[in-house]
């Protein structure tokens, strides 16, 4: 958060609506990402009741557990969402590029990428505890489940992984995804309900952001969008039909009439889901997005490729893996961050008001200037920048341009509402600048200390020398029979 | 305590005093600071009546099977003279429990008194301390100053006595998948413990003996993984302790706040509720949502004066401290002059204001040089756009 | 009650929503008078649409031994004090079948009013256990009359006395014939609790191994908890008339007062 959020979000309170706190869009949107509206049992860690899913607005499946307690009718479930998700990664792999890979090698990138979307951090997490629930289950002897259950596990577990891997698109919440892009008039906390954070964004005819949100916090009018469900729902609803599916011993009709109840519960969601995909869709990508995805798709394509040597993933990982991904993490975040603030004017702008980028007009050019202190003459145009921004920024600091950060330079001055800067790279190889990439004067121009990748690359020891401090060098993880007969109850 | 404050039967109007629980004692730690709350829980207002007469109804119905699922663990991990809990002791955390006594303090024969049931968890507790004798005592009903009042505090918790020392269990049915929880489910765990270990020091120090033989060290029993199975695991709550303790020493005391409030407020039910509310300050946060009774209706009115905290307490620190939007939108637009300590909040607030505007007009501007202008193009708009790659 | 499918299905989301909103505003008068209303809709609904149907209502099967004799089978076997839950455990195990656990908790109201409108008349009464300190029914154990107070007295060891009791006696009883796998399941759930009883694979008991565990823990606390419960039986023979021998005597306690002496003598 910051002074230039909070803002916008006192602007939303004034207009009675969200307000943008980007200009373009930072996410990839699939052309048909399979939506998954997830509801759990009250009070279960990941007891799945139901869960709407489809690739299009128009033919959501609706699958349920009739008896959450049940464990075979969980794995039955389970057997019928992986069928649908796996049918979906499979059949959202595009074409295979070729790409000159290490030593000559040919490295495959698949041209596409599945995406799944639910509506909130709850559906992450159920996700993620279903794949945890599921990946290690044994295909065979007294517990033996549905080949497709390990499968969906293991899957499930890669896409929640993703999601913690900053700007990948393949696991997204819909409130996070809406959040990154509009402020509304009420706090954080509040946006966490899909319906109200809908209402502020899009509200319906002759509602404002305000009304339309109170709307929303109605749980019998806007049932919560999972996985949790509503009480009054669960005592009055809920538990009177499953009761009664219990007693009819499975009849079908006490089935159908439990399976009516709770889709009143998910259709609402649905359809919020695809109304924020179309919000989403309708702004225009970010540069950057089309790489960020391109990475999405090289780990899509390894896991895929591996899935079939590989054990489930671990219940823990060991250290030097665990060392590496919290680096990595740490590296994504700030490649992302980077990449959002040149994507997105809005986004420079926290920044410019912190002071570590500025922007303003170039009162003065000297687009041929030389250094020559050195043996051989070098191309060291310099510029002169009116800004009213607050630099804090010494003399000597490196910078790049916003519009394009391959434009380097430091800054010489600051001083009397302007900033003289020193331009060192990015100006091609001869001794007079390419045409166009020297500003001109009356230009508007904005320079940032924040770059991309100042991150290091960490060297950490291969998984055989890990340190004694870390345990030494882990055992590898095999899944054992406990694993896969662990309860599920 | 002046004579003109009015004193706290009154202020719930008749009705029967409400115990501290759970949900008091979290909301108590959030919010230390606001006086509505203090007030109506120390005289032990049923907070939730009152927001329903007010037309605000607090969402924190349970669902029955949330309800059941506790219930079930606690009663399975209980049963049999807490026989698998013992197991989780003996095994799990390898202690040598040779000896195993139970006591219930939950009711004394049949009487759910909280005078009677304090006396006897005092009573039993006090030959623990002096004897060794007993080993597990479960419901015990405590006691702790809260803004100088006593307040009983009704912890869902078994007391265990190990090596001349007690521990609190906690037994929680959210499950630990290998080792890890929900962070804020843990968090309000040990907050929860935290009070009840600081209750029962009290009370141990009352009896005359060392507060620390009640351990910083609890032990929170819960399902792992995706069975019944309970497993134990040891919390060390000294950090919630120390925050705890600076929060309780930072309350306001009741009796100044009571000092200020006319003599004959009441909250009983009835047409000028609302307005005797109003005479007691809060301090709205969104936090109280997940917490408090009244939230619903100080939410309101917090939003009815455009407080800033409504939009959450980072938002207002990040808007300098100001409380009002009107202001912080009018020191934005350069509308108002601010007042010397403003000045920097000013500034700031001015160019994030002007940063917003230029962002905002030059992707206006890039959008309409770049559309179409020609309606025949909405079609194509509507097909979602291509991926590059 | 009548209208198309289609009324009746608008009519019971209307009322579905209004026992919810009842509910989220407290108002359990109203939310009462529209469940009733929204069971009527539904079932019209259920003819309307599916057609008269045998809803099943609780289907208690008739048992051939009443459950108080199925009861008293079961503690007969544990030798202690129960609670309904492992009553249930233990008849399913042994005798095959369900007890149906609000009816178990029911019983001791109804043994007592039978009591007390005819002392003695029957050969056997399932009773309460006593609190060894205020002498009052202590919550959720079961006993039978015949038994000796002291046994039917509890003080704060006896939980795991009679614990390790119904091991021993469960595991002596196995012992005799084969075990059911609902039996094995149940040793297992002592075995597991107690320390040295579960020697082998993690499922299966040897009732002997389970049996020697139990009396050596007994070991430690039996004589304690025995001086406890003889010393409150004894106030017990004193001080209570016959029925609250049998089901306990209620609070006439003032703090500090006759009541609590027991206390004292532990």
């Amino acid at each position: 958060m910051s002074a230039l959020s909070a803002l916008a979000r006192l602007e939303a309170v004034r207009a009675g609506r969200a307000q943008p706190v980007a200009t373009v869009r930072h996410v990839h949107i699939a052309d048909a990402p399979l939506v998954l509206v997830p509801l759990k049992l009250a009070g279960e860690a990941a007891a799945p009741l139901a869960v709407m899913a489809g690739a299009a607005p128009d033919a959501p499946s609706l699958l349920i557990v009739p008896q959450p307690r049940n464990r075979d009718q969980r794995f039955a479930f389970a057997a019928s969402l992986a069928r649908l998700v796996l049918n979906h990664v499979e059949t959202h792999r595009g074409e295979v590029e070729e790409l000159p890979g290490k030593d000559g090698e040919v490295r495959l990138r698949y041209g596409d990428a599945p995406q799944l979307l639910v509506p909130n951090r709850g559906g992450v997490r159920f996700l993620r505890l279903l794949g945890r629930s599921t990946r290690f289950r044994s295909t065979e002897g007294a517990y033996a489940v549905d080949a497709a259950v390990p499968v969906l596990g293991r899957w499930l577990t890669w896409f929640a992984d993703r999601h913690d891997h900053p700007g990948s698109s393949l696991l997204g919440a819909a409130t996070e995804l809406l959040r990154l892009h509009w402020a509304t008039g009420q706090s954080s906390l509040e946006d966490g309900n899909l319906a109200a954070l809908m209402g502020w964004i899009d509200p319906p005819d002759g509602l404002d952001g305000p009304s339309a949100a109170a709307l929303a916090e109605d749980p019998v009018r806007w049932p919560p969008a999972g996985p949790a469900t509503d009480p009054t729902f669960d005592n009055e609803v809920l538990a009177p039909a499953i009761a009664a599916y219990d007693r009819s011993g499975g009849d079908a009709r006490a089935r159908e009439r439990l399976r009516a109840a709770i889709e009143t519960q998910v259709t609402p969601t649905w359809e919020l889901m695809w109304r924020a995909v179309g919000l989403l869709r309708a702004l225009p990508e970010a540069a950057g997005v089309a790489r960020r995805w391109e990475r999405d798709r090289d780990a899509f394509t390894h896991y895929h490729q591996t899935f079939g040597e590989a054990y489930p993933q671990a219940r823990r990982d060991p250290p030097v893996r665990a060392a590496r991904r919290l680096h990595d993490l740490e590296r994504a975040q700030e490649a992302y961050e980077a990449q959002r603030a040149f994507d997105d004017p809005l986004v420079m702008a926290e920044q410019r008001l912190t002071g570590a980028a500025f922007g303003g007009v170039v009162t003065e050019c000297h687009p041929e200037r030389l250094d020559e202190t050195g043996k051989r003459p070098k191309l060291r145009p310099l510029l002169r920048v009116a800004t009213g921004d607050p630099v804090r920024l010494e003399p000597g600091t490196p910078v790049c341009s916003a519009a394009r950060p391959a434009l380097k330079g430091r800054i010489v001055e600051i001083g009397g509402g302007g900033v003289l800067v020193e331009l060192t790279g990015g100006l091609g190889r001869r001794l007079v600048p390419e045409a166009g990439v020297v500003p001109v004067e009356g230009d508007r121009v904005c320079f940032t200390s924040r770059t991309e990748g100042s991150f290091g690359i960490a060297r950490f020891p291969d998984r055989e020398d890990t340190p004694w401090t870390h345990g030494g060098p882990p055992e590898d993880y095999v899944p054992t029979a406990d694993d896969a007969r662990e309860d599920w109850s | 305590m002046t004579e003109t404050a009015p004193d706290l039967d009154r202020l719930r109007g008749g009705a029967a005093p409400r115990n501290h629980d759970a949900r008091t004692i979290a909301a108590l730690t959030a919010n230390p600071g606001c006086a509505r709350r203090g007030v109506m829980d120390a005289a032990g207002v049923d907070k939730d009546a009152v927001a329903r007469a007010l037309g605000f109804p607090a969402p924190f119905g349970q669902s029955q099977f949330a309800i059941t699922r506790g219930n079930v663990f606690e009663q399975q991990v209980k049963a049999d003279g807490c026989a698998e809990l013992l197991t989780l002791l003996r095994e799990g955390l390898g202690l040598d429990v040779p000896e195993v006594a139970y006591d219930d303090l939950e009711t004394v024969a049949g009487n759910e008194g909280r005078e009677l049931r304090h006396i006897r968890t005092r009573r039993l507790l006090a030959r623990a301390l002096e004897t060794g004798e007993g080993t597990l005592f479960d419901h015990p009903l405590l006691r702790l100053d809260i803004g100088g009042r006593p307040a009983y505090l009704e912890p869902d918790v078994i007391a265990f006595q190990f090596a001349g020392r007690f521990h609190v269990i906690e037994i929680k049915s959210f499950a630990v998948v290998d080792g890890q929880a929900e962070p804020e489910q843990v968090a309000a765990a040990a907050r929860q413990s935290a009070v009840y270990v600081l209750a029962l020091r009290d009370l141990v120090a009352e009896l005359g003996h060392d507060p620390e033989r009640v351990s910083h060290e609890v032990f929170l029993v819960c399902p792992e993984n995706f069975s019944n199975r309970p497993a134990a695991t040891p919390v060390d709550v000294r950090p919630q302790l120390a925050v705890l303790r600076r929060q309780l020493a930072r309350l306001t005391r009741i009796d100044d706040i009571l000092a200020e409030l006319p003599a004959d407020l009441t909250f009983a039910p009835g047409e000028r509720l609302a307005e005797a509310v109003r005479t007691v300050e809060a301090r709205y946060a969104p936090e109280c949502m997940a917490g408090c009774e009244m939230a619903f209706f100080c939410r309101d009115e917090a939003r009815a004066c455009g407080a800033t905290g409504a939009l959450g307490r980072s938002v207002r620190d990040d808007l300098g401290g100001l409380d009002t939007i009107g202001t912080a939108l009018a020191l934005a637009d350069g509308d108002l002059d601010p007042a010397a300590d403003l000045a920097e909040t000013a500034a700031q607030l001015r160019l994030a204001s002007l940063l917003r505007a230029e962002a905002l007009e030059n992707a206006e501007a890039r959008r309409a040089a770049e559309a179409p202008p020609a309606p025949a193009a909405a079609p194509a708009a509507a097909i979602p756009e291509s991926r590059a790659s | 009650m009548s209208g198309s499918p289609d009324a009746l299905e608008a009519r019971i989301a209307e009322l579905r929503s209004g026992v919810r909103r009842a509910m989220a505003a407290g108002d359990r008068a109203e939310a009462r008078r529209l469940r009733a209303a929204l069971r009527d809709a539904e079932s019209a609904w259920d003819d309307a649409v599916l057609g008269a149907v045998d809803d099943g209502g609780p289907r208690d099967a008739p048992g051939l031994v009443p459950v108080r004799e199925q009861v008293h089978q079961v503690l007969t076997l544990l030798g202690a004090p129960a609670a309904p839950k492992l009553v249930g455990s233990v008849h399913a195990a042994f005798f095959g079948g369900d007890l149906p656990g609000n009816r178990v908790t029911s019983l001791r109201r109804d043994e007592e009013r039978s009591f007390r409108t005819a002392p003695y008349a029957r050969p056997f009464y399932l009773c309460a256990a006593l609190t060894a300190d205020l002498l009052a029914p202590a919550r959720g154990l079961l006993t039978v009359s015949t038994w000796p107070l002291e046994r039917r007295i509890v003080g704060p060891l006896s939980a795991r006395t009679d614990f390790l009791t119904s091991a021993i006696r469960l595991s002596e009883h196995a012992r005799r014939g084969t075990p059911s796998p609902d039996a094995r399941r149940l040793l297992w759930r002592f075995a597991a609790n107690i320390p040295g009883a579960a020697t082998g694979t993690v499922g299966t008991v040897e009732p002997d191994v389970l049996a020697a565990a139990a009396r050596a823990e007994l070991d430690v606390h039996r004589d304690a908890d025995l001086r406890r419960r003889a010393a409150a039986a004894a106030r017990a023979r004193e001080g209570l008339d016959d029925a609250e021998r049998l089901f306990g005597s209620r609070l006439r306690a003032h703090p500090g007062g006759r009541a609590h002496t027991g206390e004292r003598d532990r």
